[in-house]
């Protein structure tokens, strides 16, 4: 690659250049095998070095002594300014070039990094740019730079860091998407618990006493039988009347059994127990609907009144008998949010309530109130409460003060996140031994950034 | 005629309490109540042959009731009616209410009733029986397990599981007060019931990738004066269940093994063994619930205990 001229010029130098510098540095990626020239050449032979296609390239010589060590560089912007004074190359050309060579030439040491690199040289850059860069390895000349190729090196790095950060953001957002999804079954997996329950105490009242007056209709049946055949007989005017005798006596006994068993009398309060253990059921399973609403738009005008009351239902196995619940519920707007999320908010807060609460007089105080342009609602109980200290990480995503495997710690971290949602907020109370209160604002016009937390 | 047995009732729901309340009625001498204390009450007050609770109760579980309801009647025959099957609640019944039977809401109605007649005639038999003489106690009140001050040659302990651990553990907490058998395989432990005389086993679910289950139901069914002990990690509700009404296992203790509770399980199942030998009649109120078939009992492994038990029953029969 080097002309013979060139050899030619440089064999001062070229004898102690240093081994290839290894390509994997950043800079070494940019470097420029080019050998310096000697501090003994003349102006007027570097001017023709710059014609040369070989340093078509090249803004300046490198020029390095004999024992490697960069002493500065030539630029074309310094020989443009002698050749074009007047006999300017008559003058200053025989001189050597440390005559009009930039002493402090811009330099980067092969083993930094681009960025600092890129850094360093942007400082010293003049414009405009009329130089390249001597890049040195421990004090010695390895090879040039081309500030421009640095540069666009340099936005390559960012562009590919941007890219980088893009899908370093998109992971963590579905790694975020999967523990709201974990969150969310776990809590789901309290709710089947508590809801089975629910259910299954009424099934349990309803399928027994329907098989119980399964047992009063055989029972009915039978007695029915014997009066039939009883009522036969007396229309046959042919009937032994000890067969009929026998027979009011059969209907007799089975009728004072069946009285006996009060199972009869009691059929009407069977009846009322099925009916009402069915109602229970069918209002479990319309609460449960309501409260997912995953048959309706995500999106709907609801009562936070409502939402309490059907969130009520499915928390009811954690507060039921253990604590008293207090509905202070105010004359409220309806307001535009999704139910699901806001009554996933509110189950959080109130199973975190019931949580709290480890003595026999828990209270649980919910209150609505609307306040302008805002819906609050305040859900206080008078349980352990929490030290400040605790008050300040409660929103922190994996801050949990329950046990192993008894809270992701991700609960009021969500919730907080689907208030914000609907451009409210969630404000909290507490004292240690006394108790806690969250407040959650709601807007009445949804705000626009509400979609998916 | 003999006096109708006496049955208490406790539910939080009163509409449970008026359905059972009207299947059980003219049977039995009938108690319900919405109030645990109020049932311990009526427990201390008179005979209570048998008491049927619920699990999810403000106040007190069921477990915890049945607990000190066996402290204060031992003989009173102990059922848990529940909605959901917690682990816990299931756990906590058997270590603590060592209970008789584990119901599920909703249940069928005249299975209960035979259910609950046949708790009724165990503990009949078992108050007229008398009281049992209190066994000598076999841990210190740390709860660390002390070795009877004589041997009793024929009582042996059979560990089934394939973790040596295990059987290091029990080696050291009995030391030479019995005879510790291992055995790491599903035919190795019914090797050791054929040629032994078991008083207790201490037992993983799974060895060798052989369920045990079935093999604990079996041998209670036929056996009932061996006394089980469950140690296992796995915690399955359903498996569970099943040991209880149908193996009636006297204790599920968790894994990795804790000494200190495995211990005291061991010192108290051998209390209970021995009260079963002392009194035949005892033996009735560990009666286990007849396998469903085929569930289990077509496994091949149901096949080959089925073999082994009728090869020892002859032997059974003379102690």
């Amino acid at each position: 690659m080097t002309t013979d001229y060139a050899v030619r010029c440089m064999t001062a130098a070229a004898h102690i250049l240093p081994p290839p510098p290894t390509p994997s540095s950043d800079i070494g990626k940019l470097l420029l095998d080019v050998a310096p020239v000697s501090p003994r050449l003349t102006i007027d032979a570097a001017a023709d070095l710059f014609l040369k296609p070989e340093y078509a390239r090249m803004l300046c010589l490198p020029i390095a002594g004999d024992d490697g060590r960069p002493l500065g560089t030539l630029s074309r912007h310094t020989l443009n300014g002698i050749f074009l004074r007047r006999f300017g190359r008559e003058i200053f050309g025989p001189r050597s070039v440390t005559h009009a060579m930039n002493a402090s030439p811009l330099s980067v040491d092969l083993g930094a990094g681009l960025e600092q690199a890129a850094a360093d040289i942007t400082a010293k850059l003049g414009s405009p740019i009329t130089e390249d860069f001597i890049v040195v390895d421990q004090g010695r000349y390895v090879g040039m730079g081309i500030v421009l190729d640095l540069i666009s090196a340099l936005q390559q790095r960012v562009d590919q860091s941007s890219r980088e950060l893009g899908e370093a953001y998109r992971q963590l957002q579905a790694s975020q998407a999967q523990l709201v999804q974990s969150e969310k079954m776990a809590s789901l997996g309290q709710m089947v618990a508590g809801v089975a329950h629910e259910i299954n105490t009424p099934l349990g009242y309803v399928r027994n006493n329907v098989d119980m007056i399964r047992g009063v209709f055989g029972q009915l049946g039978e007695v029915l039988e014997a009066h039939e055949q009883l009522g036969q007989l007396l229309t046959d005017e042919g009937a032994d009347e000890q067969v009929l005798s026998q027979q009011m006596f059969q209907c007799n006994a089975l009728t004072t059994e069946l009285r006996d068993s009060k199972l009869l009398e009691d059929a009407t309060a069977l009846f009322d127990d099925t009916l009402f253990g069915v109602d229970t059921i069918k209002e479990l399973v319309v609460n449960l609907r309501n409260f997912t609403r995953l048959d309706q738009a995500r999106l709907g005008d609801v009562s936070l009144n409502d939402c309490l009351d059907q969130t009520l239902t499915i928390a009811n196995n954690v507060l039921k008998g253990r604590v008293a619940v207090i509905r202070r519920y105010g004359e409220i707007p309806r307001i535009r949010c999704s139910p699901s999320q806001i009554n996933q908010v509110l189950l959080n807060m109130m199973t975190n309530a019931a949580q709290a609460i480890e003595h026999d007089e828990g209270k649980l105080l919910l209150k609505t109130e609307a306040e302008g342009a805002w819906v609050r609602v305040h859900i206080q109980d008078n349980g352990k409460g929490m030290p400040q200290e605790v008050v300040a990480k409660i929103f922190d995503p994996f801050f949990t003060t329950k046990p192993v495997g008894q809270g992701t710690g991700l609960g009021l971290s969500i919730s907080y996140q689907i208030v914000q949602a609907h451009g409210g907020r969630i404000d909290v109370v507490s004292e240690a031994g006394r108790g806690t209160k969250f407040v959650i604002s709601l807007p009445v016009e949804a705000a626009a950034t509400m979609g998916s937390p | 005629m003999n006096q109708k047995p006496t049955l208490l009732l406790i539910d939080d729901e009163e509409r449970i309490l008026r359905s059972l309340a009207m299947l059980f009625r003219g049977n039995y001498i009938l108690h319900t109540t919405t109030d645990p204390q109020q049932a311990l009450d009526i427990v201390e007050r008179e005979p209570v042959h048998v008491i049927v609770s619920d699990q999810r109760m403000p106040i007190m579980r069921g477990a915890e009731l049945l607990r000190r309801v066996k402290e204060k009647s031992p003989n009173t025959m102990r059922l848990l009616l529940t909605g959901y099957s917690e682990l816990e609640a299931v756990v906590a019944s058997v270590n603590e209410g060592e209970i008789f039977r584990f119901i599920n809401k909703p249940w069928d109605a005249a299975e209960l009733r035979s259910t609950v007649q046949q708790a009724a005639e165990i503990s009949r038999s078992l108050m007229s029986a008398g009281p049992v003489a209190p066994p000598q106690p076999l841990f210190t009140d740390t709860g660390s397990f002390v070795a009877p001050a004589f041997v009793q040659p024929e009582e042996t302990l059979l560990v089934i599981d394939d973790d040596a651990e295990v059987m290091k553990a029990v080696q050291e907490i009995v030391g030479p007060s019995m005879s510790v058998l291992w055995a790491r395989t599903l035919d190795q432990a019914m090797e050791a019931l054929e040629r032994h005389e078991i008083s207790l086993i201490v037992s993983e679910l799974v060895v060798n990738r052989e369920s045990v289950t079935p093999l604990l139901k079996l041998l209670k069914a036929q056996h009932p004066e061996v006394v089980t002990i469950v140690l296992t990690p796995f915690q399955d509700v359903t498996v569970f269940i099943g040991l209880i009404n149908q193996g009636q296992v006297f204790r599920l203790l968790p894994k990795p093994v804790r000494r200190g509770p495995l211990g005291m399980s061991i010192g108290s199942a051998l209390r209970h063994h021995r009260a079963l030998r002392a009194a035949p009649k005892l033996r009735a109120a560990y009666q286990v619930e007849k396998i469903r078939e085929p569930e289990e009992a077509s496994t091949t492994v149901a096949t080959r205990v089925l073999g082994l038990l009728s090869r020892i029953r002859g032997r059974a029969a003379t102690t």
